[in-house]
Formats: structure tokens, sequence, C-alpha cells
């Protein structure tokens, strides 16, 4: 039977017509009605993609399975599925998949707002945790959380707090691209403001309230609000549409300005789309898990030492981000069990002599 | 409906201004300058330090926007010019070229296909031979797979020049392609533009070495302050009140005995 309205993409790699594809990529090549569309696909990255996808299968089942109350793997996937003993399906379902899919969710935006913001600025330190984009977002969510002065909820204020940091550090510094180390100097200095501003209201205000507020200032999975992981799934399936379009841009943002314009893209939209972007995620992502900023740094770290250096890995970034997020929440969990440690104070415990790696490995340019 | 203005000149500036700095820095650097590229030439852009020159041909690839004035691409003012419609028409080597760590030189050719490409029609057998054209004609094909952090500089510039030239386009700028390069690289470099408007290309490029643009060039535009004070054949306008005139030296010229091309002898200090 032959259907002709539309022939479905076919692999065509074998064909004697087949267009050779540049080494280590394959080509995907399809005939939909009458347009020859082509993707190529890095292999290197594909398999890095795919490396990341098993590990991050393996370590959402442990976060399954570990806790309080271990459960077997099929358990734990039969509770999933809401089947078994009581208690056990509502462990898994009512409190570990929330926390693990709060997890997920917060690695993979952070992760990917770090690897927008290092390819736009040029530069690996540039990501929101560092620009002062996290203090920003947690200012603005501790200020809802004690309710100074405002009555928005802590998802919609922690953007709005995202948004003014970014704001203030362009004003600072003028320029982003060109200049991304006088964009990188303005956001830590904008950064420690806004992380003073944090400590101040804490101090002033009652202790239930410090208390209420105390996780949006470390960064921790425990108390996440359902609500702003909504805001945040929202947020990024936007996101990944938008970092679709941009990827072919993205890729070329990694040369000079002038090269990048000679070869036809609107460099300064294309900046500002993706750092819009990365400033959304961060905003929705600190109103779920407060600033854990330093996945933005590790995540895409791993990404780029996994694929190739003929792409941006964005993909890899969301992966491995949200792979960093959920083993970190799973040691901070088990660590010190029964007391539990937010899984911000895990991640600069790695996190911290990892950009000291960065920064002293040997034959490393750190600007890239 | 914008007329062609000058069929036969593929870029031209007509009444060009152009303003460098931001604010109180900001100062005018090129007032009221027409220009003509002849089509199918290499035109050299020369002049000393701070002319303007490298200015004035980031305005010609719409990468510096004029005050007043326009640059006419095929008669079309390029501001108003879709920017991936502009790279299929102009390709432009410029002088700050900054590549991603790791990338090997066909990687580098493939980008320069960018501008023909869409999300969804990342490769085809087109851009295949395009890029195999463009490592052809830089003499390449051996490096192919080298990284291009591995590689000399003049081999480095090379593959930049072969990307542009896997953009396809009539038009090709380029901005003191040989400012780093020892007398052999350069001289691969300029062999190759060479090539380039020999295949029907036309060419402008900014050079330092007065002698070098005399000897490569078909047609020469020396700048002084912003202002174009001589332009021709090089063999017509050279002279040695015009070499005093831009660089405040003092000079016998000579025939080159074997190509015929001006060359600077005997130089000291006018005063």
């Amino acid at each position: 039977m032959k259907t002709r309205m539309l022939s479905l993409p076919q692999w065509r790699a074998r064909r004697a017509d087949a267009v050779p594809a540049p080494q280590g990529t394959w080509r995907l090549a399809a005939r939909i009605s009458g347009r020859d569309l082509s993707l190529l696909v890095d292999r290197r990255a594909a398999l890095a993609n795919l490396g990341l996808c098993l590990a991050l299968a393996v370590v959402a089942l442990l976060s399954l399975c570990l806790g309080s109350l271990p459960l077997d793997p099929r358990t734990a996937l039969n509770g999933l599925l809401g089947q078994g003993d009581v208690m056990d399906v509502f462990v898994v379902q009512a409190l570990r998949l929330p926390r693990l899919a709060a997890g997920l969710a917060t690695g993979a935006a952070f992760a990917l707002a770090g690897c927008l913001m290092q390819t736009l600025a040029r530069n690996r330190l540039a990501t929101p945790g560092i620009v002062g984009i996290d203090n920003g977002a947690t200012a603005f969510a501790v200020a809802s959380v004690i309710g100074v002065g405002t009555s928005l909820a802590p998802p919609p204020m922690a953007l709005v707090g995202a948004a003014t940091a970014t704001a203030v550090t362009f004003a600072l510094a003028s320029d982003i691209g060109t200049r991304g180390y006088r964009f990188i100097v303005a956001g830590i200095g904008v950064g420690a403001v806004f992380g003073a501003l944090t400590q101040l209201m804490m101090a002033r205000v009652a202790i239930d309230a410090a208390n209420a507020a105390y996780p949006w200032t470390v960064g921790s999975l425990n108390t996440r609000d359902a609500s702003a992981v909504l805001w945040l799934s929202a947020g990024l399936l936007v996101a990944f549409v938008g970092a679709a379009g941009l990827s072919r841009a993205m890729t070329v943002l990694r040369f000079s300005d002038a090269v990048a314009r000679g070869l036809g893209y609107r460099v300064k939209a294309c900046r500002y789309l993706a750092l819009a972007i990365a400033v959304g995620l961060t905003g929705l992502a600190v109103a779920v898990a407060g600033p854990v900023g330093l996945v933005a740094l590790i995540g895409p770290e791993i990404a780029r030492q996994l694929s190739s250096p003929r792409g941006v890995p964005l993909t890899a970034s969301v992966l491995a981000g949200a792979l960093v997020m959920t083993a970190a929440d799973l040691t901070g969990r088990l660590l010190l069990a029964p007391i539990e440690v937010p899984v911000g104070i895990v991640t600069a415990i790695v996190g911290a002599p990892f950009l000291l790696w960065i920064l002293l490995r040997p034959s490393s340019r750190f600007v890239s | 409906m914008n007329a062609p203005l000058e069929s036969a000149a593929p870029l031209a500036a007509s009444q060009l201004s152009l303003s460098y700095g931001h604010g109180r820095t900001r100062r005018r650097v090129i007032e009221a300058l027409d220009l003509t590229l002849p089509a199918g030439q290499v035109t050299a852009i020369v002049g000393p330090n701070g002319c303007g020159k490298s200015t004035l041909l980031a305005s010609l690839s719409r990468l510096h926007a004029p005050d007043a004035g326009a640059v006419l691409l095929d008669g079309r003012d390029i501001q108003r010019l879709p920017a991936r419609e502009m790279a299929r028409r102009l390709a432009l080597l410029p002088q700050e070229t900054q590549a991603p760590e790791g990338l090997t030189v066909a990687e580098l050719i493939r980008f320069g296909r960018q501008p023909h490409q869409g999300l969804f029609q990342q490769w085809s057998a087109e851009d295949k031979r395009i890029v195999d054209a463009a490592l052809t004609a830089a003499d390449l094909h051996a490096l192919a797979d080298r990284p291009l952090d591995a590689m000399s500089g003049g081999q480095r510039q090379r593959a930049w020049i072969a990307m542009a030239i896997a953009q396809q386009t009539p038009l090709l700028l380029l901005d003191e392609p040989t400012s780093a390069l020892d007398l052999g690289h350069q001289l691969e470099v300029f062999e190759l533009i060479r090539a380039q408007a020999a295949a029907g290309k036309t060419l402008a490029m900014v050079v330092h070495d007065l002698v070098s643009a005399c000897r490569y060039a078909d047609h020469l535009v020396a700048m002084l302050d912003g202002r174009i004070i001589a332009a021709g054949p090089p063999r017509e306008i050279v002279s040695e009140a015009l070499v005093g005139e831009l660089y405040g030296i003092a000079c016998t010229l000579i025939e080159d005995p074997a190509t015929g091309s001006p060359v600077l002898t005997n130089l000291r200090p006018l005063r």
C-alpha cells in the first residue's frame, strides 16, 4: 500500500544517491511535500545525550527507591503506577515523585540558562549564579515569602527579581557580548547587593517568617511549592522551543560578532532573546529550589566535556543539569539521614572545587 | 522598488558619513564619502593608521551604520536588506576572527554555508560540493580535518577565506587579511585573493603595506583623514608626492622589473 500524500521521513544513508555527511555526523534526510529536508546529527553529541539519558534514568530510579523507607526498584516502579502497598504508593507518588520532578525541572532550567548565557557572553563564567541573577530572584522571592510590601507569589516575584538584577547589571555594564568581562564584574557586584538585601530582610523579620524564607536562601527541594513547579514546567516548555529555534544562531555566536553578523545573523537580537530565556528560566527555577546556581556552571561544563566542539551542547546541558541536581538532592537526603542537607549546600561543596578545577586546569582557556 | 543606480558597480558608497565612539568621545571619521568598487576587480584601501579605512570597510559590510548617506549593493541600501540575504551576496573576513576551541578546518568552512541553510535544510549535495570546492581553492584538502588552533597563521587565514568562499557571494571584503603573517604566508593569501577575482568575484581589502597593495590590487583607494585623496589603478595614481602626503615620508619610486608595479625605495623622513 502506498501513501501518495506524504512520504514518511526515511533513512537514506545507504542509498546510492545519498549525500555524504560531514565527518562525525549522521545526515537524516526526508522529502516532505516536494521539499528536501535534512538534519545533521553530531555523532558524539548524540552518544553523549544517550549516555546522559541512561545515567539520568538510573539516578531518577534511585531517588524513587532510596530514603527512610527503602524500596526495591520493582516496588518503586509499581508504586509509580499506583500498584502495591498503600504506604509504598504514597511514599513514591506523593513524596518522592514530586521532589524528583522538581529536581529534574530545576536542574534542566539552571543548566540550560547557564549554557545560553555562557554562549551569548562568550565566557564560561557568565552563568546566572555568578552574574547575580540568582541573588536578585532570591531577594524578591524572600520578600514575597516574608511579605515585604508585596502580595505577589514567589514565582512571579522571583522572575521580577531576576529581570531586575539583569537590567541593573546591563545598565552598569552597557554591553554584554563585546565586553563580557564587564558584564560579569558588574553582575558580581549587583549579586552581592541583592545577597545583602536578602540577609537584611531575614534579620529584620520575626523568626517564623525567617524560617519560612530560609530554604530560599540556601537552595532546597524540600519545601518546593506545587504552583512554582507548574510555573517552571510551563517556562521550560517555552524555553525548549525558543532554544531549539536559537540553536543554530548559538553555534555562530561563539565566533566574534563580526563573523556572526557576516554569516547573516542578527547578533544583538539573538543575544537578547537568549538572555531573556535564561533570565526567565533562572527566575522560575529559583522560585522552586532557591539559588542553586552552581548547577548552571557544572551542567554545561559536563555537557561540553562530553560533546563535540562543533555545536553548543544545549540538549546535553539540560540532561547534565537535571542529572547533577537529582544526584545532589539524593546525596543530600542520604548523607546525614535523617537530617537533610539542602541541595544548594551539596552542589556548593561539589561545585566550588569544580570551579577551581575549571580555572586552574592546565591548557584551558577559561574564556572560550 | 529601488532601480539599480549603476549596474556595473555591485557595491558603492554614496555621500557616506561615519562616526566612531559613544557620547562625548564620538567623533566624525568619514564625511560625505563617495566610492565605487569596480566589478570583478580587487580594490585595495590604503592609508595611514586612523585614516578611517577599517571603519569604511565595516560600513561597507554593514557592521557600522552610517550617520548619513548609504552603501548601495546593486543599487539597494544595505541597511534595508535582510541580514541573511546580505550574507548571501557579500562575505566578510573581519580582522578579529575568533573561533570555538577544537573546530576543524572543514567544520569552519561549513559555517560558510549557514546563510544558505535552514533549521531543516542542514546539509545538501550542493553544500557538499561547494565546501569541497572551497577546500580545493584554498589548497586545504590535506588539512581538512586538522583543528584550526593547530595550524600556522597563513593556513588559518586561508581557512577563513575558504569559509567566505563557501558563502558563494559575488562580493568579498577583507580587513587586513595579511596583517599578522610572514612574507611567504602573505603571498599565499594574496594569490588566493587574486584567484577569486579571476573567478569573477569583486573584492575589496584594507591593506597596510602599500607595495603589496600595488602589486595585488587592480584599483587603489588612498585615504587620509576620512577622505579619499586618490583612486585608480596603482600605476597611474601612486607617486612620490602621494606617498609623502599619506605617510609623511620621502621615497624614490621605481618599477618592479618583473611585474611593472610601483616599488618604494630609499625611504626617509620627509623633513
